[in-house]
């Protein structure tokens, strides 16, 4: 028997909305697991009015959510809770983003799943985690990067700090939760039982600090770490500096300081005390910005700088748009940009699959659900007629929308 | 036999250096996995130097390499290929970090380990991947940063990019691989076939555009994402207030707005067509900044604001700064900030594990290795030399160990 990918045969139910979740439930989708998401009635998921917007439908829900077959259940009413006690029998993997404690009252949290599904493993993603102080706090992306020292170290140094403006703690979340559920079914396919993970979005945006928490506590609180604009307050030189047209990201550490100095004819900084390791060229780096500032004036073009510093192998790179990026060659051939055609939408580029598998070099063709779009067809899969589902729908546990033709 | 973590008994041969490779494995130590981490003679991995450092140990090695086992050799030496390829033979994963093309060159691409054990994983992590025009340029973090157009969304619009000043690029990719390499193990574990896993720090950044991609593509280049300083440049009102002492974030989609007003007392701004829709607020959001922190500035305490904004559920939060963060209670509490112990640094904070699974739900004691530490033990225990080898390679300069 030939598979479709790895996740292959992998039953997922998946009550997620917005963003963390839903990355972590398209990953797998898109490497093989059958995702029924589980929307909330009436509206479902509130990313179905995120823009961009066009034929009631929106790019921002596309995105996240092809290739899920779509539910739309009233979770408070008991009748729907009934079909996803029916559902969870033979699912193996639950995911859900809500607020801690809004599962237990909604009657479907671990130990009510778990008791029907010993297997189960469910994971629980939130902005602080299932305990802890600020456990039952609403969050979002932003909201944890303020509170996990993220939002600080960007900006510079005597201004407001800035806001990043695209959602990398979601899907680094998403990403997390992924390798936290392989895991566990890593685990259960040898003989382990199901179990239940937390995943915070705090916990994941704190720990992408590299340098800052280690420094600061490493050092008795000598380091302290702080935003510093354009350049790295630590390693230099690290940062983004003025090219002829735009900004050039340089970074020479290690061997690539001496090919950066003969670049840029100042040899004799290797004999500049100043410049003998990182922290005193981190003291000094307003020299070093200058000197690499002139040369590249000096060039014909960025395009030219950046053909000199990567013949010379120091890491460089043009500061890119959203828009040159996606015009990008190098994203385009490796389908880090690529285009998907939703029913109603029409054609839309989004990111690509960030997952690479040799075995499995295709990228599925998904769809995005129509809202319960596939009411029906879980429905009686566990049992429904289709009289039942009419009641169901009729009495406002279902809800659906209609599917343009 | 109880089973110390997840993936004890999984043996990694782990070619990473730096930052996004060690991220992973970093990940699948703490899941129990033994990790020989090969190290280039004679200096090992380049961030044995980075800061901060004392008594010749780096903090930030200390950070990504703790629960690795440290094999430090020449590794263009014939000895040492030897030394490699049956250690291959007897691992579940190989993972490495070098520009494309460098692990061909040392006489281990995956066509060659893929022959030696079929049941190998093997990933490659890269700035730009294994294939495409840019995928030959050796590259960091902040170099695919800017190639994934994240770096241009960050900033005041008039003035140059701002920088990040945290490694979230490398982190988020070490996980993108660790979750590649969790689903491949669990296909060998079904059909016995390893495979080739190629993950770009390029892909992983660019994959993290929620709207900026979709929403110029979706609505023909009407919709240009572009940095806009404190506040998002296409949903309002989502950005950083000047609150009474400090800066504050505020989120209110949707269904929060009208909350939010009401909790201003401006229940006028509901229905007021300067702000009924998110494209109003956008257009007006000088406007609306305006209001939001003059009601801010209201109230004598931050806290005082931010208690106003959570009794209505909208999502609101302090701009902590890093000793902030490390000392909030609610990170202690929940270990996502943690105190290890290293034997020569002592005691100091890193970033808890963020992966928490209820079967194993403690830590796992580890160490961070010195340099060829496990030098003899990988070679005497794992693949059987004698002593006599050992020291003649020692000797020879090809295999090489520093006590720090």
């Amino acid at each position: 028997m030939t598979r479709k990918h790895v996740l292959d045969g992998v039953k997922v139910l998946d009550f997620t909305h917005v963003l963390a979740g839903p990355t972590c439930t398209r990953l797998m989708v898109e490497t093989g697991a059958d995702v029924i998401k589980v929307e909330a009635a009436p509206v479902g998921d509130m990313v179905r009015f995120m823009p961009a917007l066009k034929n009631g439908r929106s790019g921002y829900y596309i995105q996240q959510n092809r290739g899920k077959k779509a539910i739309c259940l009233n979770l408070r009413d008991k009748r729907a809770q009934e079909i996803v006690h029916k559902l969870v029998k033979d699912v193996d993997v639950v995911v859900e983003n809500f607020t801690p404690g809004v599962m237990k009252r909604l009657n479907i949290d671990y130990e009510t799943l778990s008791a029907i599904n010993p297997n189960l493993i469910m994971c629980s993603i939130s902005a602080f985690g299932q305990q802890g102080e600020l456990s039952n706090l609403p969050g979002f992306d932003y909201i944890a990067q303020a509170y996990a020292g993220v939002i600080d170290m960007i900006g510079e140094e005597d201004g407001p700090p800035y806001f990043p403006g695209l959602g990398m703690g979601d899907v680094s979340t998403g990403a997390h939760a992924y390798g936290a559920v392989t895991a566990a079914l890593f685990h259960r396919e040898r003989g382990g039982s199901g179990q239940h993970l937390d995943i915070a979005l705090l916990d994941c945006l704190f720990h992408c600090h590299e340098l800052n928490v280690q420094g600061y506590d490493g050092s008795g609180g000598e380091l302290v770490p702080h935003r510093s604009g354009a350049h790295h307050f630590a390693v230099a030189p690290l940062g983004l500096f003025k090219g002829k047209e735009k900004y050039l990201v340089i970074i020479a550490i290690g061997a690539q300081w001496n090919n950066l100095l003969k670049v840029i004819g100042k040899e004799e900084f290797n004999d500049d005390p100043r410049f003998a390791d990182n922290a005193g060229r981190t003291e000094h780096k307003q020299v070093l910005i200058d000197a690499i500032e002139t040369w590249l004036a000096s060039t014909e073009s960025d395009d030219d700088a950046v053909r000199i510093l990567q013949e010379n192998h120091v890491p460089v790179a043009p500061v890119l748009s959203v828009p040159e990026a996606m015009a990008h060659p190098h994203l385009i051939e490796r389908q880090t940009v690529r285009t998907v055609t939703d029913r109603a939408f029409g054609d839309v580029k989004v990111p690509g699959m960030p997952l690479r598998f040799s075995a499995f070099p295709d990228f599925p063709d998904l769809q995005a659900g129509f809202l319960g779009e596939h009411n029906s067809e879980v429905l009686s899969s566990v049992g429904y007629s289709e009289s039942d589902i009419k009641t169901l729908l009729d009495d406002g546990v279902l809800a659906d929308e209609p599917i343009p033709t | 036999m109880t089973q110390k973590h997840i993936l004890d008994g999984y043996k990694i041969i782990d070619f990473t250096q730096y930052l996004a490779g060690p991220s992973a494995t970093r990940l699948m130590a703490e899941m129990g996995a033994d990790i020989v981490k090969v190290e280039v003679a004679p200096h090992g991995d380049p961030s044995r130097s980075f800061p901060f450092r004392a008594n010749k140990r780096s903090a930030y090695f200390v950070q990504q390499n703790r629960g690795k086992k440290s094999l430090c050799l020449d590794v263009k030496n014939e000895k040492s290929k030897a030394v490699l390829t049956e250690l291959i033979k007897q691992c579940d994963v190989l993972i490495e970090n070098f520009a494309p093309g460098v692990i061909g060159r040392l006489g281990f691409d995956w066509e060659t380990v893929h022959k030696l054990n079929p049941k190998l994983v093997m990933c490659s992590m890269s700035a730009f991947g294994q294939t495409g025009p840019l995928s030959h340029l050796p590259g960091f973090d902040y170099i695919a940063q800017a190639y994934a157009g994240v770096t241009s969304v960050i900033g005041e619009p008039d003035k140059p990019p701002s920088l990040p000043m945290l490694g979230i690029g490398d982190v988020t990719t070490g996980v993108h691989a660790c979750g590649a390499l969790g689903y491949a193990l669990l296909d060998v574990h079904r059909t016995g076939e390893g495979q080739l896993l190629d993950i770009s720090l390029l892909d992983c950044y660019f994959h993290q555009h929620e709207i900026n991609v979709q929403a110029y593509s979706a609505s023909k280049g009407k919709i240009v994402p572009r940095r806009s300083g404190s506040h998002h440049y296409a949903v309002a009102p989502t950005g950083i207030f000047q609150g009474p002492e400090g800066y504050i974030m505020i989120l209110a989609l949707l269904h929060q707005w009208p909350e939010m007003c009401k909790a201003m007392g401006r229940e006028d701004m509901i229905k007021d067509p300067k702000f009924a829709s998110n494209d109003a607020r956008v257009e007006n959001l000088q406007e609306l900044i305006k209001v939001i922190e003059g009601w801010l500035q209201s109230f004598d305490t931050d806290e005082a604001a931010m208690a106003a904004l959570q009794a209505v559920r909208v999502p609101v939060a302090p701009i902590l700064t890093i000793p902030q963060a490390v000392a909030h209670p609610h990170h202690r509490q929940r270990g996502t900030i943690r105190k290890i112990s290293d034997r020569m640094l002592g005691e100091f904070d890193i970033p808890g594990v963020p992966l928490r699974y209820s079967n194993f739900p403690d830590l796992l004691p580890l160490d961070a290795p010195f340099l060829g530490e496990q030098n003899r033990e990988i070679l005497g225990e794992w693949l059987g030399y004698s002593s006599e080898q050992i020291e003649a390679m020692e000797s020879d300069g090809i295999l090489i160990n520093a006590q720090h």
